[in-house]
């Protein structure tokens, strides 16, 4: 029998990130795919399939909360995953009652992320 | 009392009548002259005599009383016959006289010309006061002093004469003996030669002044054609001269003569002056002729034409302003001479004047600046217009210390009257700051400078430039509170950002790190191992791990300095760039900086930025040091010189506070300070650098107020020449973290 794995999609536009993610994700089980910016996602044909998106939220162009929105426009409500190289305490919350899933913080560890992904589906 | 020339000096004319003198009536025997049988009148005889007294009268006026004397005798047939003629000094005939004197006697009695008798005590006189003929006989028994004249007279005749009503004295006729005795013809002929006698004497007096007034007429042409002499000379050099323009002229318009000066202020000649086609109303302009035509009119009144500037035609058609004066010559009635001075220069100058005036006003207006001069002695002060718009005077009002002292802020003050007190007693130039509290209670800010002069007296004035610069005051500060509000929030901030900079930089490669060997652990452990996987995942960890190396090498590159740059350094150069850095710090605290650099100062080895910090720290010091200073100019003199053979000094001179000699090297020490804030490395940090320079830094305290911090390091090799350092200058780190930084 065929399982069909949910697809986590990584936005990220340091190199390494997605490199490393997408491997992890499909260590764990999930099928992934990596994008180097909100614009590449959005002009794939993954949006429609993604169970979960990490999106990172500093990024040139599009931002991560950017692509949020433009995604709560379209009705299109992927479970979000915040990831971010900045430590600024405040913008957790702030992305949380906006409707993220959760937010973390680079460097995060496996289970951090396991947690996240998995509640993520939940919400799915 | 006789007076026969030998003793006219020895007698008294004025005695009284000596006692026993014989009286009046004894001596007089006029009656007699009629009861005496009378001679046949001689009338031919007579006339002869009178034609002969008339032609002497006309061709040798002063032999004329001779004559008359001759012609008495000669007609009377007396032995002695002569004149009295009233005299004050014995000599010139004069009606006030209190003496008669004997002009002339002919006959017995001639040697006795010259002498004479007093006029109240003697036979004229008795004549004078009866106004008739008197016949004397032996008159010497009443007058004495006649006794010495010999030969005695037996009888003598006197006949008064006046002139224009005066009397003037008497002719007389005498006998020695009784050979013959006056009767009625003598007496007739007397008569008639006293009225001759009268009319000669009119006339000779007459004759008399016409000599004085021709010989004093003479005397005065001959001192006028001396004077004209002397006169022309002069007039000549001053033509010939030509200092100015001499010209002749006529009413009609001609120019009949001109010195040279004239013909080349005109650039005319001689032979344009010879050919008579010189004419003054051709050159004048047409504007110039109304006025001339007044100015003709006043010299046809008065004689003078009143000088007044016009203007000329040169020859070449174009004009020159002159200044015209002259007169009409006396008598001539249409020529005359003037005097015509070239004004080119003058009105050149006048109007370089006017211009440089109005530039200069212009310039104060534009430039809020404004000047004035200060004359000590005397306290006589001018201000330039856009000084009263400065203090909002009006202006032309008096100026006075006291109507600036209104002025002044009170807490300038005390700088103002010491300022003053300096001024008077000094005489060197002089530079201060202060405010003025205007009656709007809005504040100025002034800014002098003040050069002292000494005038011909020797008299000590000062000329000086006030500069508004509340304006530049005001936008410095408020640049400067922006500026201190930017660094203060760079300050707080760039900690912050660096630390999250580097915090951003080095999670990326720590994110792929940790996710790697997460996935490497997760490949080994599947079932079948993954070990190509996990291969794979180790080496990106191995290269994130070299990322983040390569994330903290570049960080430390970025704030580590590169130590050690040496290069040549020239302390006038840095020191005028820190003056300029640090002006708008200077003057927020009024501080007035003097850099007095040495010429042809020999470059240094060194680090130029720690050398540009000491410099920095000494001049901030100095400037915080001088912070509370108000009854003195905050002056901060920096000043470069070489020291020795192979060192060069910098010194910074402030006027502030001062140094407590006890604490003099303790100042020094890393953790002492008498500052609440600063900004600066600190005396310590100073010292260890300008010991790493192999130099020396130190203060002392000045003589005056304040205290002198110094360095003095080795100059560099002979022949180097400065040049501005390469890389060694740091760049804030606000600014160099925006490069590595991302957007988090």
């Amino acid at each position: 029998m065929i399982v069909t794995r949910p697809l986590v999609s990584v936005v990220d536009d340091d190199e390494s990130v997605r490199e490393s993610l997408p491997d992890l994700l499909m260590a764990l089980g999930f099928a992934a795919q990596a994008f180097s910016s909100a614009e590449e996602f959005l002009a794939s044909d993954c949006v429609e399939q993604t169970s979960c998106l990490i999106l990172d939220i500093g990024m040139p162009g599009m931002t991560g909360p950017d692509l949020q929105r433009e995604l709560q426009r379209r009705r299109q409500e992927i479970p979000i995953v915040f990831i971010t190289g900045r430590q600024d305490q405040a913008v957790r919350p702030r992305l949380l009652a906006q409707g993220a899933v959760a937010c973390l913080f680079k460097p995060f560890g496996e289970t951090a992320l396991l947690d996240s992904v998995r509640a993520a589906l939940r919400v799915r | 009392v006789a007076e026969s020339a030998e003793a006219r000096s020895d007698v008294r004319l004025d005695g009284s009548i000596p006692a026993g003198a014989a009286p009046l009536e004894s001596i007089l025997c006029t009656e007699d002259l009629h009861r005496r049988p009378t001679r046949l009148p001689d009338y031919e005889k007579e006339n002869r005599a009178l034609v002969k007294l008339v032609s002497a009268l006309a061709d040798s006026p002063s032999t004329i009383f001779q004559t008359l004397a001759e012609t008495i005798l000669d007609i009377t047939q007396c032995d002695s016959a002569g004149l009295s003629l009233l005299t004050i000094d014995g000599m010139t005939p004069d009606v006030r006289g209190q003496r008669f004197y004997w002009p002339a006697i002919a006959g017995m009695w001639n040697p006795h010309v010259g002498g004479g008798t007093p006029r109240n005590f003697g036979p004229c006189g008795d004549v004078l006061d009866q106004n008739r003929t008197l016949l004397f006989t032996h008159f010497e028994r009443r007058y004495p002093y006649l006794q010495p004249v010999i030969p005695a007279a037996e009888e003598c005749l006197l006949v008064p004469f006046h002139v224009a009503g005066e009397a003037v004295g008497t002719i007389w006729a005498i006998t020695h003996t009784d050979r013959r005795k006056f009767d009625a013809e003598d007496d007739r002929v007397m008569a008639s030669l006293g009225k001759f006698a009268s009319s000669a004497y009119q006339a000779l007096m007459h004759i008399e002044r016409l000599k004085i007034q021709v010989s004093e007429r003479e005397k005065a042409e001959a001192e006028v054609r001396e004077l004209a002499r002397g006169l022309e000379a002069k007039i000549r050099r001053l033509v010939e001269a030509n200092v100015v323009g001499i010209v002749l002229w006529n009413l009609e318009g001609a120019i009949t003569g001109a010195n040279d000066a004239f013909l080349l202020m005109l650039q005319y000649d001689r032979a344009d002056l010879a050919s008579g086609r010189l004419r003054w109303t051709d050159l004048t302009p047409a504007e110039w002729r109304d006025h001339d035509e007044r100015a003709v009119a006043d010299l046809k009144a008065t004689g003078i034409l009143q000088p007044f500037e016009k203007e000329y035609f040169r020859k070449d058609g174009s004009r020159v302003a002159v200044l015209l004066g002259g007169a009409l010559f006396e008598g001539s009635g249409s020529e005359g001479v003037a005097f015509v001075i070239d004004l080119s220069d003058q009105k050149r100058a006048e109007r370089a004047l006017r211009r440089s005036e109005a530039f200069l006003a212009e310039g104060q207006r534009l430039s809020q600046i404004g000047s004035f001069s200060w004359r000590v002695a005397t306290d006589e002060i001018t201000w330039s217009e856009q000084l009263y718009r400065i203090y909002e005077l009006e202006i032309g009002v008096p100026v006075t210390l006291e109507v600036i002292r209104t002025r002044v802020h009170p807490e300038d003050i005390a700088l103002f009257e010491r300022m003053v007190e300096q001024a008077r007693s000094g005489g060197s130039d002089f530079e201060w700051q202060y405010r003025l509290i205007m009656p709007d209670r809005s504040i100025k800010y002034l800014h002098a400078v003040a050069h002292a002069i000494r005038d011909q007296d020797g008299q000590l004035e000062y000329i000086a430039a006030v500069q508004d610069v509340t304006t530049r005051r005001q936008s410095e500060q408020a640049l400067d509170n922006a500026r201190a509000e930017i660094a203060h929030v760079a300050k707080v901030m760039s900690l912050g950002t660096l630390a999250a900079a580097i915090a951003h930089e080095v999670n990326q490669p720590l994110q792929g790190i940790l996710t790697n060997a997460s996935t490497c652990l997760r490949m080994l452990d599947a079932d079948p191992a993954n070990v190509d996987g996990a291969r794979q995942t180790a080496r990106r960890t191995i290269r994130d791990g070299n990322r983040a190396s390569d994330v903290i090498t570049r960080l430390r590159a970025l704030f580590a300095r590169q130590g050690g740059t040496t290069e040549s350094v020239d302390l006038n150069e840095v020191t005028r760039e820190l003056i300029a850095l640090s002006t708008s710090q200077l003057q927020r605290n009024r501080v007035i900086v003097r850099p007095e650099l040495a010429d042809g100062l020999p470059p240094v080895r060194g680090d130029r930025v720690q050398l540009q910090q000491v410099i920095l720290n000494l001049l901030l010091n100095a400037s915080d040091a001088m912070c509370g200073i108000e009854d003195r100019p905050r002056r901060l003199v920096v000043r470069t010189e070489v020291d020795g053979d192979d060192r060069v000094r910098l010194s910074v001179q402030d006027a502030g506070v001062g140094v407590d000699p006890q604490s003099l090297e303790r100042i020094f020490d890393a953790f002492y300070t008498t500052k609440s804030g600063g900004m600066g490395i600190g005396l310590s940090v100073s010292r260890s650098i300008i010991e790493s320079h192999h130099g020396r830094l130190w203060a002392v305290p000045n003589d005056g107020p304040g205290a002198t911090f110094s360095f003095c390091i080795p100059r560099g090799p002979e022949g180097m020449t400065s040049a501005r350092g390469i890389g060694a200058v740091p760049t804030p780190a606000v600014t160099d973290a925006a490069h590595v930084v991302r957007d988090p």
